[in-house]
């Protein structure tokens, strides 16, 4: 940590000093973008998008500490009716099996 | 027997049985890290499909909606799970609290509180429920309910009326008059205990066995068909088993309870069919449903087919009446948090929440599932027991859409009581059958 030393403004820097943008910071809205709100860096397809928003939709119960395809499974086994396309997406294996929170939390 | 030829030798009589316990059976569960939110969606979904047929036709014209879709002052009907906070209620944050003040030193055995206020939750929000209607000391966390009632300018959701699941439906009693025929329920029998009276046990399992009394009371035992011992068969010095490493002689010691309870039960096995179940002082896992006890225990016992080892809740059919049951854990987990007249009331409200133990597992361990809540009961029983309770208490309710009537039974513990259960299978009355070993001095 920098020593207060007289000028506060000094101390509390008013932009960022760091002016190398990263990868990603052409495709955000702006270079003083605070890092936790960009996404990890990792390239996700329209496919993983339309898993993901599988794994948030709240009809099909928490996501966390379940694969895709058990919650899947659970969902028809309940009688909700799960999107055949998810099924078809998890079953060609090209997908990651594990929910979005996998790792994370 | 052999010896009496003229007189024909009492057989005993036979019953059909069947077991329903595969759905308390853990051996096909895989635990992949899930967490407890997954039971309480498989159990707010299997139960909220139940209550939405039945608000059809409880509030026909009362629009449905969800916890977020509550709009001030309109009357609608809302399903979701009960949460009740409360303030004494052990919190492991506790100790993180700055204010030790709040916390009290002595730790009370029900954890009630005027202060305790319900909330019903769903996947969409939660909703704090105010009104007289709804008394916090009946209800407990994980009940599944709909309300009646609208939502107030607080904020709270001011209820005018409740439903409960109700009973389930219920299968035919068999009603041919036939013979008597009894089942004999017992528990908390804690042999190896110095609580226990081995003398009192023994004269247990004579009786039954029919070892015991002239040719009247033989052939009163004779129509014993089945046995249940309802958990806590073992009790195991407490000292011995908290964490230490063990010297070879204690070694020895901590199997002395199981080695007597397989001499026992060998005797038991060897006249009728007997159904252990394990209970919360049993070698057996902690969280429900408790997984029946493993063979091994028993070397002699076992080896009969008459023996058979069950899960806990345990629930079979027996010519046709069906039963449920449990070691206790469940009742006991209730009393805890909630407050009802005796122990029979705290049965009825589980089978009219259709839910063996609702307190899983906020407060009660069990089992994480992911797809299913086995505790749901889908159909009724005839006879209902929990066993390990203070004394032997019995009463039959008829309730339910259906008329559905269920004899409940508090089974005492032997060790304490001297006192078994017997249930007569011709109408499902009940005696209690006690033992006592008082010497005149």
């Amino acid at each position: 940590m920098a020593s207060v030393s007289g000028n506060m403004k000094g101390f509390y820097r008013q932009k960022k000093s760091n002016t190398k943008s990263s990868k990603k910071a052409s495709a955000k809205s702006g270079a003083a973008q605070p890092t936790a709100l960009v996404s990890h860096g990792d390239d996700y397809s329209a496919c993983e998008a339309m898993l993901r928003q599988f794994d948030m939709n709240m009809a099909y119960g928490p996501c966390a500490g379940m694969t895709r395809t058990a919650r899947w499974e659970r969902a028809q086994k309940l009688g909700l009716n799960p999107p055949q396309e998810i099924e078809k997406l998890l079953k060609s294996g090209k997908v990651q099996n594990e929910s979005l929170w996998d790792g994370r939390i | 027997m052999g010896m009496d030829s003229e007189k024909n030798s009492l057989c005993r009589l036979q019953c059909s049985y069947a077991s329903l316990d595969e759905v308390f059976e853990i051996g096909k569960e895989t635990y992949r890290g899930q967490q407890y939110s997954q039971i309480y969606f498989a159990r707010l979904h299997l139960m909220r499909t139940l209550l939405y047929s039945l608000v059809s036709q409880w509030k026909p014209q009362t629009p449905v909606c969800t916890v977020l879709g509550l709009e001030q002052g309109k009357e609608c009907v809302i399903v979701g799970t009960l949460y009740k906070h409360m303030k004494l209620k052990p919190c492991i944050l506790d100790e993180y609290s700055k204010e030790r003040s709040a916390v009290p030193l002595v730790r009370p055995h029900n954890f009630m509180h005027d202060d305790d206020y319900l909330v019903l939750e769903d996947e969409s929000g939660r909703v704090k429920l105010g009104g007289d209607l709804i008394s916090p000391s009946v209800f407990v966390t994980g009940i599944v309910v709909a309300l009646h009632g609208k939502e107030t300018g607080a904020g709270d959701f001011s209820v005018l009326e409740v439903l409960e699941a109700g009973l389930p439906p219920q299968i035919e009693f068999p009603l041919k008059s036939r013979e008597d025929k009894y089942i004999v329920l017992v528990s908390g029998l804690n042999v190896g205990s110095s609580d226990s009276n081995p003398l009192q046990l023994q004269l247990f399992i004579d009786h039954i066995t029919g070892h015991l009394g002239d040719e009247k009371e033989q052939s009163i035992a004779s129509q014993i068909v089945h046995v249940v011992i309802a958990g806590n068969s073992i009790g195991i010095p407490r000292g011995l088993v908290n964490g230490q490493n063990l010297a070879s002689k204690d070694l020895s010691r901590i199997a002395e309870p199981i080695k007597e309870l397989d001499i026992l039960l060998n005797q038991i096995a060897a006249g009728l069919p007997l159904d252990i179940m394990p209970g919360p002082n049993d070698p057996a896992n902690f969280s429900l449903p408790q997984q029946p006890l493993h063979r091994c225990l028993f070397p002699g016992s076992a080896a009969y087919n008459t023996f058979r080892s069950c899960t806990n809740p345990h629930s079979f059919e027996i010519d046709n009446i069906r039963f449920l049951g449990t070691s206790g854990q469940n009742v006991d987990d209730l009393e805890k948090y909630s407050d009802a007249k005796d122990k029979l009331e705290f049965m009825e409200r589980t089978l009219r929440w259709r839910h063996i133990a609702p307190t899983a597992p906020n407060t009660l361990g069990c089992y994480p599932y992911t797809d299913s809540d086995p505790f749901f009961i889908e159909s009724c029983p005839h006879v209902y027991f929990v066993g390990n309770q203070n004394k032997y208490e019995s009463r039959v309710i008829k309730a339910g859409s259906e008329g559905q009537f269920v004899r409940l039974i508090s089974v005492p513990k032997f060790s304490e009581s001297g006192v078994a259960v017997v249930v007569n299978l011709r109408d499902l009355e009940c005696h209690a059958l006690s033992f006592g070993t008082q010497f005149s001095s």
